[in-house]
């Protein structure tokens, strides 16, 4: 979705962060990732940041990404953020998403299911079991192959050649991950008959599409900001 | 990018907009003119997606069809830049109205309106439901069966088949064969014993 010009004030390091977050209500899961409580009063996202050491330039990258649709980086603007500092948010969206995310649209799932035929039961927690193995699985390579291989970009030393990344990896899988919950949004609310606890499905339907448009920030981050980032390093140590 | 035409007979109104829409990022002003002649010789050359023109430029007969005068161009969106009293049928050929007191902020919001049209444009929604030979081969997919093994089963090509999933997914706004399955079954068109 591409608008003309967003009619919403930019992020600042000066705006108030409850500002930020009434206008930009997606931002809030980022908080608890960064360390950020609730409770903050009229501090500013300068104050807050420093408060729990968080980097300032960090917080300005991710705050793009969550409210312009549009937004690429800069390279000045890269350099600003340390590369550890996004792969340690990366890390732990990770885990929100598989401790915290997954386990909730889960609960959903099953209260939905007790009230469903049995035929039903197995196949669709196995199809909702398999899409987390999937999500596990992908989070599990980039912590474990891709992350590692950055960092040892960044320490400047010779990466060795079984590590070498491929830049689609991170494309295609994301795109696998916003299709099967795609898939779960369809048959909920295409499909699932409507008598099996309504209200409650469509309480998952806004989790399942909350969750949908955090993975494609979270999507954004790696393929806009992690990526270029990585190109640039690597061109500087050819140099 | 979106690209916008203007044609608007009085210099000060025509500046004006040229230098608000400068603002906008995905905006570009492909050409603006004052008269109508110039209009239609542009138009055809440069495809703009959309023309914010004022029906004033139009004799008062014709100011009901001025989308008409475009029906060579399907893809175009009218703006209607609204100087003087026009009637309301006559504003409703416009995909959307600019008016002399608008400010900047509603005048960006009837842009943003216009251009996300734009984009919905073209795909037509499906509303049939799956047709038989597309739920024969959504019962194969769920069973396990391979494309070609598809084709062998219900004595079509292979092409065939990929035509029938690609409207399988289509309409049902399901990829993967997991959910279709899932699907299915709901769908009462298979039964989950038939499942490996």
């Amino acid at each position: 979705m591409s608008t003309i010009i967003s009619n919403l004030p930019q992020l600042s390091p000066k705006m108030k962060m409850a500002d930020a977050i009434n206008q930009y209500h997606s931002l809030l899961t980022v908080l608890p990732r960064l360390g950020i409580p609730l409770g903050f009063g009229e501090k500013s996202i300068e104050q807050l940041c420093s408060e729990h050491h968080v980097s300032l330039p960090l917080f300005t990258l991710i705050g793009r990404i969550y409210c312009q649709e549009d937004y690429y980086p800069t390279a000045n603007e890269l350099q600003q953020c340390p590369m550890t500092d996004i792969l340690q948010y990366l890390v732990s969206s990770h885990k929100d998403y598989l401790e915290n995310k997954l386990p909730h649209i889960e609960q959903h799932l099953h209260t939905q299911l007790a009230s469903m035929d049995k035929k039903y039961i197995t196949l669709i927690s196995n199809f909702y079991a398999e899409f987390r193995k999937e999500m596990e699985k992908h989070f599990r390579y980039e912590e474990e192959v891709i992350f590692p291989y950055l960092r040892q970009i960044l320490s400047e030393q010779e990466a060795t050649e079984s590590a070498t990344y491929q830049k689609n990896t991170f494309h295609q899988q994301h795109d696998d991950i916003e299709d099967t919950l795609n898939d779960l949004s369809n048959l909920l609310l295409k499909y699932i008959p409507a008598e099996i606890s309504p209200v409650e499905r469509v309480d998952m339907l806004l989790d399942v599409y909350a969750l949908s448009n955090d993975i494609a920030r979270h999507a954004m981050m790696e393929n806009r900001i992690l990526v270029p980032y990585i190109q640039l390093l690597e061109s500087k140590r050819h140099d | 990018m979106t690209k916008i035409a203007i044609a608007e007979p009085s210099i000060l109104l025509r500046t004006g907009l040229e230098q608000l829409l400068h603002e906008l990022p995905d905006a570009e002003i492909i050409f603006s003119t004052d008269n109508l002649s110039s209009l239609y010789a542009r138009i055809n050359a440069l495809h703009p997606d959309i023309l914010i023109v004022n029906p004033l430029l139009y004799d008062y007969a014709k100011r009901a069809t001025i989308r008409a005068e475009f029906d060579n161009l399907p893809n175009l969106r009218l703006i209607g830049l609204v100087t003087s009293y026009v009637e309301s049928q006559h504003q409703r050929q416009f995909a959307g109205v600019i008016e002399l007191n608008d400010d900047f902020q509603r005048i960006k919001s009837t842009l943003n309106q216009v251009t996300n049209s734009l984009q919905s444009d073209g795909d037509e929604p499906d509303t049939d439901p799956l047709s038989d030979r597309e739920k024969e081969v959504l019962v194969c997919l769920s069973k396990g069966l391979k494309n070609n093994e598809i084709a062998d089963t219900l004595n079509i090509s292979v092409h065939t088949v990929i035509t029938h999933r690609k409207n399988i997914v289509r309409k049902t706004g399901i990829k993967s064969v997991a959910a279709l399955t899932v699907y299915a079954i709901l769908n009462n068109l298979i039964e989950e014993k038939d499942i490996i």
